[in-house]
């Protein structure tokens, strides 16, 4: 009976997480199709694109990874730019930490595999909500495989047909899909604010990453907001 | 010589498999102090503006004022209402400016 319950509440927690994500897709979907479409055009086979975008699920280093792409590609350029890119999730690991502290590393390390900008805002926000209403874990692991199979699925699908039917797509960035992309990340912000504390970091972050956006070529943008953001935090607490 | 665009792609997944598990596993089992948790409080956010950082700089008006009009939204609803507010009010944007 105990059994029973812990695995419909497993299904209703995965379920939860499931249609959480449902309006992020539509951000992600279009950027999945846009994707696969650049992979084609620069000769990279739908295979070895499923292979990039299910493997290592994270859209802006695949992005980057395509406009590099050769047909004899430069191995160490592509993998630094793409860990350059990636660095923020040293950021995001380290304070998911605290939250996966009640799961064993055998489950906590399969689950980090999933862990993309979408994934952890929406997990951090659950988290948090359930830390303040008094439930224990805070973080349900369920919620976020329910988040994190569905996305990815998205993401594999998505590129997989970008890169089949490609050109026929045509300039998809004019219909507004492309928007979705920050507005969501202005929900997930709102879900991770923390008081008007966080703001002077965030614009600091916003400043300093616009700014090297325009000025520095390539990913360099990445480390510098998060990076700056951090500093202002630092220079912030010796007055808090 | 086929070899090459697989080893490419493995490498990759495999570093940014490393850049996720990095960040846990310097942090698990530790006792945050305090400065470390006003860090942590807020530098997730910091990574994530950095993300959309981009947008910010267009020279498209449409562009702003969409941003604009996603920022508005996200201040009072959910995340279904304001992606759909975003994409159409975006298109209609841009096709009027």
């Amino acid at each position: 009976m105990a059994q029973l319950s812990y695995r419909s509440q497993y299904y209703h927690e995965f379920l939860r997480g499931a249609t959480t994500v449902i309006p992020v897709m539509i951000g992600v979907l279009p950027f999945g199709l846009l994707l696969g479409a650049q992979a084609a055009q620069k000769g990279l086979s739908v295979g070895l694109l499923s292979l990039m975008t299910g493997l290592n699920f994270a859209g802006g280093s695949e992005f980057a990874a395509v406009a590099l792409w050769t047909s004899t590609p430069h191995l160490i350029t592509i993998v630094l730019v793409s860990m350059l890119v990636n660095s923020r999730h040293l950021v995001m690991g380290a304070s998911l930490a605290p939250y996966l502290s009640h799961l064993p590393r055998r489950k906590a390390l399969p689950a980090l595999f999933f862990m993309c900008d979408e994934n952890w805002a929406l997990a951090m926000a659950d988290a948090t909500r359930r830390r303040a209403a008094g439930q224990d874990p805070a973080f349900s692991l369920s919620f976020y495989f329910g988040l994190a199979v569905t996305l990815w699925t998205v993401w594999l699908v998505s590129t997989t047909v970008g890169a089949l039917i490609g050109p026929a797509l045509g300039d998809i960035s004019r219909w507004g899909f492309d928007m979705a992309f920050p507005a969501v990340f202005f929900v997930l912000l709102k879900g991770i604010w923390k008081g008007i504390r966080c703001a002077i970091p965030w614009l600091v972050s916003l400043a300093c990453a616009s700014l090297a956006y325009h000025y520095l070529p390539g990913a360099a943008y990445v480390p510098i907001g998060a990076v700056t953001g951090i500093v202002a935090i630092l220079l912030m607490g010796a007055k808090v | 010589m086929n070899l090459l665009p697989v080893a490419t792609i493995l490498l990759m997944a495999l570093s940014t498999y490393f850049t996720r598990i990095l960040g846990y596993l310097l942090l698990r089992n530790r006792q945050l102090s305090p400065r470390m948790q006003a860090i942590m409080d807020v530098a997730p956010g910091c990574v994530l503006i950095t993300i959309i950082s981009p947008y910010f700089i267009t020279d498209k008006p449409a562009d702003l004022l969409a941003l604009a009009i996603s920022l508005f939204a996200a201040s009072r609803w959910g995340l279904l209402p304001v992606v759909l507010i975003s994409v159409v009010s975006t298109a209609v944007l841009r096709f009027l400016l």
